[in-house]
């Protein structure tokens, strides 16, 4: 959870990443912060999130991520 | 016969939600299906509909196909060592990336022939041809009704059952009715296969509130189209026709007129569209969110034409940034350039395919494809400057939060778009271009000008009351008030009166009659 928090700070300094649960709703990350972000989640944590991991649930709140995470690296 | 004919709202909606509702459940659905084949032939040419109907078969036949060779890997894989299973998936991968390779190939190379041709034979033939004395000839060629709307709903279908997002349909007649349900056949949305097919077939009974519900919303895209794009039109037409004879003011009006229109009109299809399909009881995306309420060109995409927006984020933008190449290339931009070009130069690479398709998509012309790098440009200049940005606010002491700096972002908004729209609709760029600097010759606040830009001065009154009952409308929605709701839980006689009000301000007020020509609507060319 910490390297995922360091990964959203460097991508979007400034943001409350551990109390904010909408980021997409509420337009904190759009389209290129999710590119931007899956490929450094991708190196960082050995996994392959394809575009059908893209979806709002998956990146509105720092624990989603971290969920998905959890997810791919067990299904690879 | 457009959706704002009478021939459409009251016989083809009338008898086709007649025997919508007396048919049985369950074969509900072939009313809407027939009704839009109806539809088809009668908007178009009786032959055309071979394109639907090719469309249609293929991804029938390609997703089931997908889906055959996931159900084989299923089976297969108990039976298989880690390493086996790797080459055996490997194996799939690729026959499965050969059928939708297939499919791209005969649906979106049918589209590319039909649109593009032309465009790409003639560019050819200036780059190279002329050089060597020859020449690619010019064909000439039809295009078939909405197949830039049903393609792209048949190439996501594809796309997602590739992906496995759902699994391949077994019945035809729901792929079918999904593709070519009438109400979004002309001007989409684009909606996607799980978002609709189901509602398509599933038989709904009557339902009084989504009947006049549905009405309510036909009556105001009615209003949008008829009263402001139509009127609005004429003026626009009169100008740009015209444009080396007018300039300053004029031209500036000409200009918003033109954005005024393209909005009520477009967004007043969609109205009209949505209510269509409500008044059986299905549920379409929304096309429109009060985009001139946005704070940049950004957001101003993700509330403008969105079910096309994220038609390109999810097929263009995420294939191309996630692709095998683009991930050494975003390797190479790390190793190679510090950490502020490392970031922002694979998603400007990225963006610029879904910009290029976005022009693309609009016309195959040198001119959409410039409208579409017109607002790349913008973005890239945008998303490069932000610090400089940043820190210019952070020296005048201007905090974002503040409604007055907020104000000038929407505003700024407002401007590159009506240039956008200036491009959009000019017959050529360089026209385009002498109309925009025309903009500051002669220019004089003087609203006489009006007069002479080919309507009545009525007519403009007409045009800017109506754009701002839309403009209050807009505010009320931005506050989250659902105004069909709320007129619903009027007393009767409120309601009743306030139904026949509007229709008689559409009736009164809409532009027919002599002088005024009913205006083909303007995305159905695309």
């Amino acid at each position: 959870m910490e390297e995922l928090l360091d990964i959203l700070n460097g991508l979007k300094p400034g943001v409350d990443f551990e109390n904010e649960k909408n980021l997409i709703e509420d337009r904190i990350l759009d389209s290129l912060d999710v590119m931007n972000l899956t490929v450094e989640l991708n190196d960082e944590f050995d996994i392959e999130i394809t575009p059908l991991d893209i979806l709002p649930e998956n990146f509105k709140s720092v624990e989603a991520m971290y969920a998905l995470i959890t997810r791919l690296q067990d299904e690879g | 016969m457009g959706y704002t004919t009478y021939v459409y709202l009251t016989l083809f909606l009338g008898i086709t939600f007649l025997l919508y509702t007396v048919f049985p459940k369950k074969y509900k659905w072939t009313v809407l299906l027939g009704a839009s084949y109806l539809y088809y032939v009668a908007a178009s040419r009786l032959w055309l509909i071979v394109f639907i109907l090719m469309t249609s078969i293929t991804v029938y036949i390609g997703a089931i196909w997908i889906d055959n060779i996931n159900e084989l890997f299923q089976c297969v894989k108990k039976v298989l060592d880690r390493e086996q299973k790797k080459a055996f998936k490997e194996k799939l991968l690729w026959q499965k990336k050969m059928v939708v390779g297939l499919m791209l190939l005969i649906n979106l190379g049918t589209l590319a022939f039909l649109k593009y041709y032309n465009f790409f034979a003639e560019v050819l033939n200036i780059a190279i041809f002329d050089h060597f004395y020859a020449s690619i000839p010019a064909l000439k060629l039809f295009l078939p009704l909405g197949i830039s709307f049903y393609t792209l709903q048949a190439i996501s279908y594809v796309i997602d059952v590739y992906r496995g997002k759902y699994k391949a349909d077994r019945c035809f007649g729901r792929v079918a009715l999904f593709l070519a349900f009438f109400p979004t056949i002309v001007e989409g949305p684009i909606a996607r296969y799980d978002q609709v097919a189901q509602q398509l077939y599933e038989g709904h009974s009557y339902n009084y509130v989504n009947l006049t519900q549905g009405a309510q919303l036909i009556l105001w895209g009615m209003f949008k189209k008829l009263v402001i794009a139509d009127r609005a039109n004429m003026l626009v037409n009169h100008v740009f026709d015209d444009y080396l004879n007018y300039s300053g003011l004029s031209v500036v009006i000409a200009i918003v007129f033109y954005t005024i229109q393209l909005y009520t009109e477009f967004s007043g299809c969609m109205d009209i569209v949505r209510g269509s399909a409500q008044i059986f009881s299905i549920n379409l995306p929304e096309n429109f969110k009060q985009p001139f309420f946005s704070k940049s060109i950004n957001e101003f995409w993700q509330r403008w034409h969105m079910t096309l927006g994220s038609w390109l984020r999810d097929y263009v933008f995420y294939s191309v940034s996630l692709s095998s190449f683009f991930k050494k290339f975003n390797r190479y931009a790390r190793e190679h350039f510090n950490e502020y070009f490392a970031k922002l130069l694979p998603a400007t690479t990225a963006l610029f395919f879904v910009w290029i398709c976005n022009g693309l998509w609009h016309g195959a012309s040198i001119k959409y494809v410039m409208y579409g790098m017109y607002y790349y440009i913008i973005m890239v200049i945008g998303m490069f400057m932000e610090p400089v940005f940043n820190k210019i606010m952070n020296s005048l002491h201007i905090k974002k939060e503040a409604k007055c700096f907020k104000l000038f972002q929407i505003l700024r908004t407002v401007l590159i778009v009506n240039i956008g729209m200036l491009i959009f609709r000019a017959d050529t760029l360089s026209s385009a271009w002498h109309m925009f600097f025309s903009c500051f010759h002669n220019f004089q606040f003087d609203w006489s000008i009006v007069g002479n830009l080919g309507i009545d001065i009525q007519d403009v009154y007409a045009i800017i009351l109506g754009t701002i009952v839309v403009f209050v409308v807009g505010i009320i929605k931005e506050k989250g008030i659902h105004i069909r709701e709320t007129v619903a839980n009027w007393n009767i006689v409120f309601r009743w009166t306030f139904y026949i009000i509007s229709l008689f301000i559409v009736i009164i007020f809409g532009a027919y009659g002599r002088g005024y020509d009913i205006a083909s609507l303007i995305y159905a060319q695309f």
